[in-house]
């Protein structure tokens, strides 16, 4: 349990969080900032694993792929609220 | 009219104003200040995560003493060199992600110490094992990441080191070993029946991985850890 609040807690203040939110206000369809901020867990989890699936553990791409969806589309409503273009 | 400004509650007064666009600044200025405050905020960010990583903020809990007695006996406290590892070189990773999560995961650590888990000898000597097999199991499945950060096959020398030590690392790059498959309690002591705990923690990662099991473990973990310490002297 604690570790994968952990894993959570890493990937909102890491690239999936932080990229995926910044992706997700560049855009006003949530599911492009979703789609983006999740292509930022995959490659996050990829770039940790020195870019080798096989050191990929999926429970950790999977909380990876999660928060960047989530960023992403959060970012995007924040587009849709706080931007009038 | 419930929902008018003048009658929103100062959370309500908070968000409206957090929406609404701003008109007093221009958007270099909002550009520039949000830069600022960004630098400002993830400096102090990442300064505040550097500090615990000090040795003196990890032996600032009274549970800690244990340890740090037994470290100092050790040649990653005591050396020729001067060069030393501290508590965090081998317990917190360098790369952020890997760091945040070990943070994260220490807050455990801050519970035990209030709850007192590891609070006398006796409850310290008693969780030991377990203790150390969380450390074991960690650093087996990173392929002892936090080592190597130091240490690497690729730039050693085996003809600097003695015949049993280089043979002994040979072995483990044949054998795709890894730093802590030999290299137990080379900073803390040791509890009796590690070496059956060790060979428990290979076969539930080894049968994790891949089905297979592996043997893995050093067949003289005694005799690297007396060297290491008769160096350390």
């Amino acid at each position: 349990m604690l570790e994968i609040l952990g894993t959570i807690g890493a990937n909102v203040i890491s690239l999936p969080g932080i990229l995926g939110l910044a992706l997700g206000m560049m855009t006003r369809r949530v599911w492009l900032g979703a789609l983006m901020g999740g292509l930022v867990g995959v490659a996050e989890t990829l770039i940790f694993a020195h870019g080798s699936f096989t050191n990929v553990q999926t429970i950790e791409l999977l909380i990876a792929v999660v928060v960047g969806l989530c960023a992403g589309s959060l970012g995007s409503a924040i587009r849709i609220k706080g931007a009038t273009v | 009219m419930a929902d008018s400004p003048e009658n929103r509650g100062w959370i309500g007064r908070i968000w409206n104003a957090i929406w609404t666009p701003a008109v007093m600044f221009s958007s270099g200025f909002l550009l520039l200040a949000g830069f600022l405050a960004g630098i400002l905020f993830w400096g102090g960010f990442h300064w505040t995560l550097e500090l615990t990583n000090t040795e003196e903020f990890c032996v600032s809990c009274h549970t800690m003493e244990t340890n740090l007695g037994e470290y100092r006996e050790t040649i990653h406290y005591n050396n020729h060199s001067g060069v030393r590892a501290i508590c965090s070189d081998c317990h917190v990773p360098h790369e952020w992600n890997h760091k945040i999560k070990a943070k994260i995961m220490a807050v455990k650590d801050v519970y035990h110490e209030l709850a007192g888990t590891i609070s006398t000898p006796e409850k310290y000597e008693e969780h030991r094992l377990s203790m150390a097999t969380a450390v074991w199991k960690k650093m087996k499945a990173s392929d002892s990441r936090e080592c190597r950060n130091c240490h690497n096959f690729d730039y050693m020398d085996f003809t600097l080191q003695e015949t049993r030590a280089a043979s002994e690392h040979q072995r483990a790059i044949d054998e795709n070993m890894t730093c802590i498959d030999c290299h137990q309690g080379i900073a803390h002591s040791l509890p009796p029946g590690y070496q059956e705990r060790y060979q428990e923690v290979t076969e539930t990662l080894a049968s994790k991985s891949s089905g297979t099991l592996q043997q893995q473990t050093a067949s003289n973990g005694d005799d690297i850890r007396s060297f290491l310490t008769t160096r350390a002297d």
